[in-house]
């Protein structure tokens, strides 16, 4: 396997970007982030519908949501940590959108890499717990010490998956990845244990269903949302559209090439997306030490296996 | 007179004038004047820290045809830059307000000892930094050691006085261990000078490096906390009284990565300690201190995460971060070790501004026991800013300093395809970011209590010093080729390739990092959020504390209505299993071991039985005599035997 890998490089790398430059790429990359993410959540409930036999929602029901919560006339903050944390939640996704590469735009993507996304990927999380935090609720506050487990649990095989595939490009440049990946294969042929270990940790990443406890949409009274209402709430579904986008971008940039065009990009992203959208609706819920453990034996264990075959 | 004759100097008649004056009341306001002016001194020899040539001392001691002296080279600048600037820190936290409720609630008598034991550290580690040879590093090494004793024995609480005595038996135990190696290697080398012993090193076998390595990372393990010598460290830091656990837990552990870096990395040098192989495994002796250095950013994150006191669960991250810097050390490329240097500024910068915040919340409110605080983000906002910016260093997220370090140690361990203990880094990461947030809810956020409702912001001689540190942590976060030009330097100074960077970080083909870039858009992230929040969102109502949903009851300030214990109850259901003590039981074991044969011989010298005494002696003494003898009488009656048959 490792015959095949080669030193990746970027010509991004080493040359300089001005800010004229990338500003177009600044603005459109969440904004596209934004309407797919919407797309995927409405994808999400579709599905659910579907399986549960339902017809499911219209199409701008994600939309509606938004409107419906920023509009909402009762609007109760818990001080200023609180409406900081909800903006640095959103703010977080927003630059971590940005160092995605996607078709076209991936000017800035290189100042960090894949490393720096990660811990990016880390700053809504604490963000959301800070402004849980000061709700003085203590329902939010076990919502969030089962969230930063739960976290504990997924990023632990997200970051060996990460690891591995640095390793095998011998790069951290998530650009590199990408050219390596479409002029020569995809990383789910060159590296299937990684990837596999990756599809598992996309499924805790996403915070859906069979590892939703911390979030608990449907007992909202013991999950960090106890004290969640209109726009607070309208930035964390904002949030959450993120989230899909950025995690499904993040396996198909790792495993499926990226994307070369729109259309294929596209594509790619919502397949990734549905995979664990399938699979959540047909198992219940673990509890968040059932999450660790299971997190910490199946993935981390396929993911070790699968860096044995890159290094 | 070198500008180095005129700080050591200068420091050390600062330290009579301060033991001679530490009664009157003006001592603070003198001690932060000596710092500043040190500092000044200090920076005349900033050249150091841009490549520039070492600065000698004109002081020599000729001691047995040895020559003592002493030197600043780069590395020695950087650590004494890190040392100066939490000692002038330190210094004006406890100069206002601070030292005033000190002096009332202990005595006057008791502050000026305080002053003392500061500027006799900072002196100490001055003498410790400049040391030109294996010789004068030890008697460095000593003096930081009682110097740090004082510092820790300054606290009356029982506790502590115990934790005080605990460092010192580590200490010794280290410094033996140091002293033998010593011996051992002017013994082979017939040098103490750094330059004779490196030449002299070349010509010794691998296992003579193995046990002058051995014993060598055991002298400055010990001072360093790391795996297995950690269980002294956080109780003696925590008690030191607040300025001065400042100052400890910024930089006084770090002397041991100092000698550590001079004698091994140095004068050894790591390709000699990776050709040590280990028998029967696949490691060498470079992966085996690199794993110490593993599973020390491991376990005592682990156990801060169940601390439930904010200063016992600092000082366990202080250990905790050793390890990081160990193991970036001991990677040994350019990237991996610029990492491990530069967390010892990185480390000093947050770990002295989380340990200001929590004097402050002790100053504020009498107590660091998180299940009698929280809430105090209303009270003491600039404190809880502070923290956050710390916590977030501490964390290694970005923007902060402490991210970039880590991001090296990382990115070193890719390049050098090292999974297990790049999973093992990333896990004492996440370990990090459980507990801080710990730290965070419990002190600051939360339900504030019915007696903190007057609490109000920490008086601002202690805030000054603390906004200090989060605007350098801030800014060393986003431009980190500040601290990396230094660490540049320092890495020529003990012979590794420097660090190839640029303002923002580290430009690699394979992919770099530019932290400018990573920082705009991230606050370019929080702007859209903000806009998205503040803009298109309604007006939102503030309301107290109690009005909150609390499943039908109405609450009051009756109701503790706060979740602070046992805080990751989920978690610790899974791991709290793994928690055995398996070092504390080891070292029960060991003073037991040791109190037995003190018990043992001293029961033989005071036993009043002249008749055991005098048969004991008549049969040492028999075969003694007769020993070769008796020997020769065995080996015949063998041979004979052989014969016979």
């Amino acid at each position: 396997m490792n015959s095949t890998s080669e030193f990746v490089t970027s010509e991004f790398v080493t040359g300089n970007v001005s800010l004229a430059d990338v500003l177009p790429q600044m603005i459109l990359m969440p904004l596209i982030a934004f309407v797919s993410g919407l797309l995927m959540i409405l994808m999400y409930r579709k599905i659910a519908a579907r399986l549960q036999r339902r017809v499911g929602p219209p199409f701008f029901q994600p939309v509606y949501d938004i409107v419906k919560l920023y509009g909402k006339k009762t609007q109760i903050s818990h001080g200023l940590i609180h409406d900081i944390g909800i903006v640095v939640a959103v703010g977080g996704y927003v630059a971590a959108v940005i160092l995605l590469p996607i078709p076209g735009m991936d000017g800035i993507a290189d100042k960090g890499g894949i490393i720096t996304l990660s811990y990016v990927l880390m700053v809504p999380s604490l963000g959301l717990a800070l402004g849980v935090g000061q709700c003085a609720n203590p329902n939010g506050s076990i919502g969030i010490s089962r969230a930063l487990t739960a976290m504990l649990a997924y990023d632990i095989p997200f970051i060996i998956v990460v690891f591995g595939v640095a390793t095998h490009y011998q790069s951290t440049s998530l650009v590199g990845m990408i050219n390596y990946q479409q002029t020569h294969q995809w990383g789910i042929f060159e590296m299937p244990l990684l990837a596999a270990a990756g599809l598992f940790t996309l499924q805790g990443m996403m915070g859906k269903h069979p590892f939703e406890i911390y979030v608990a949409p449907a007992e909202i009274a013991t999950g960090p949302m106890v004290e969640m209402s209109g726009k607070y709430m309208g930035g964390l579904f904002v949030m959450q559209s993120f989230q899909f986008y950025v995690a499904s971008v993040l396996y198909a940039s790792l495993f499926l090439g990226g994307g070369s065009n729109w259309f294929e990009f596209l594509l790619k992203i919502f397949f990734v997306v549905e995979i664990p959208i399938f699979i959540s609706f047909l198992f219940p819920r673990y509890r968040t030490e059932d999450m660790v453990r299971i997190m910490w034996k199946w993935p981390v264990m396929i993911a070790l296996i699968g860096i044995a075959f890159v290094m | 007179m070198t500008v180095l004759d005129d700080l050591l100097l200068f420091t050390a008649l600062a330290s009579v004038a301060i033991i001679a004056l530490r009664r009157f009341a003006s001592i603070s306001k003198f001690s932060v004047v000596v710092y500043a002016l040190a500092t000044v001194l200090l920076i005349k020899m900033s050249a150091l820290g841009y490549g520039g040539e070492p600065v000698y001392s004109s002081f020599t001691v000729n001691v047995l045809g040895q020559i003592l002296q002493w030197r600043f080279d780069a590395l020695s600048w950087f650590f004494a830059l890190i040392t100066l600037v939490s000692a002038l820190l330190a210094a004006f936290f406890m100069s206002g307000a601070w030292g005033e409720k000190y002096c009332k609630e202990h005595s006057k008598e008791a502050y000026g000892l305080l002053q003392v034991a500061l500027i006799l550290n900072v002196l100490s580690m001055l003498v410790l930094l400049a040391s030109g040879d294996l010789l004068s590093l030890f008697i460095g090494w000593e003096l930081v050691s009682w110097a740090s004793f004082m510092m820790m024995a300054l606290n009356p609480d029982k506790l502590a006085r115990k934790a005080a005595i605990k460092y010192i038996v580590y200490a010794m135990a280290g410094a033996m261990a140091f002293l033998m190696a010593i011996a051992m290697t002017y013994n082979m080398t017939g040098s103490l000078d750094y330059v004779q012993v490196m030449q002299g090193m070349a010509h010794l076998s691998n296992s003579q490096i193995a046990l002058l390595v051995s014993l060598y990372v055991m002298g400055f393990g010990i001072k360093m906390g790391v795996i297995p010598f950690h269980l002294w460290q956080a109780a003696a830091y925590a008690e030191t009284p607040g300025a001065g656990a400042v100052f400890m837990g910024a930089i006084s552990a770090r002397m041991g990565l100092y000698a550590l870096l001079v004698v091994i990395v140095q004068i050894i040098g790591l390709t000699r300690v990776a050709a040590i192989e280990i028998p029967y495994t696949f490691l060498d002796m470079q992966n085996v201190l690199a794993w110490v250095g593993a599973l020390t950013t491991i376990i005592p994150t682990y156990i801060a995460l169940k601390q439930n006191d904010a200063r016992h669960l600092l000082a366990w991250h202080g250990v905790g971060q050793g390890g990081y810097m160990l193991l970036g050390v001991m990677i040994s490329d350019s990237i991996g070790t610029a990492g491990g240097i530069m967390h010892v500024f990185n480390h000093a910068t947050y770990q002295a501004a989380l340990f200001m915040t929590v004097t402050a919340v002790i100053y504020r409110t009498g107590t660091s026991n998180f299940s009698k605080l929280g809430g105090l983000v209303t009270q003491m906002p600039l404190t809880f800013m502070v923290m956050v910016v710390s916590i977030i260093g501490l964390a290694g997220i970005p923007p902060m300093n402490g991210f970039v370090s880590k991001w090296l140690i990382y990115r070193a361990l890719l390049l050098d395809g090292q999974p297990l203990l790049f999973v093992a880094a990333v896990i004492g990461t996440l370990g990090t970011i459980l507990s801080v947030y710990k730290l965070v809810h419990n002190t600051f956020l939360g339900q504030l209590r019915l007696e903190h409702q007057e609490v109000r912001e920490a008086p601002l001689s202690m805030l000054i010093p603390m906004l200090g540190l989060a605007i350098i942590i801030f800014a060393t976060g986003v431009m980190p080729g500040v601290v990396l030009d230094w660490v540049a330097a320092a890495q020529i100074a003990v012979g590794i390739a420097p660090v190839e960077h640029n303002l923002g970080g580290i430009e690699l083909v394979q992919g770099g990092l530019d932290m400018i870039w990573v920082t705009g858009i991230m606050f370019y992230g929080f702007a859209v959020g903000a806009i998205i929040f503040y803009v298109l969102g309604g007006k939102s109502k503030h309301i107290h504390q109690y009005d909150n949903y609390a499943g039908g009851h109405f609450l009051t300030s009756k109701v503790r209505y706060h979740y602070s214990n046992h805080f990751y109850a989920g978690l610790m259901h899974m791991i709290g299993g793994w928690y055995r003590n398996v070092f504390i039981k080891l070292e029960h074991a060991l003073v037991s071991l040791v109190s037995f044969m003190s018990q043992f011989s001293e029961n033989f010298y005071r036993s009043s039985q002249p008749v055991m005494l005098v048969a004991v002696v008549v049969v040492l003494a028999l075969y003694f005599v007769l020993g070769s003898s008796g020997g020769a009488e065995v080996s015949a009656g063998v041979s004979l035997g052989g014969f016979n048959q």
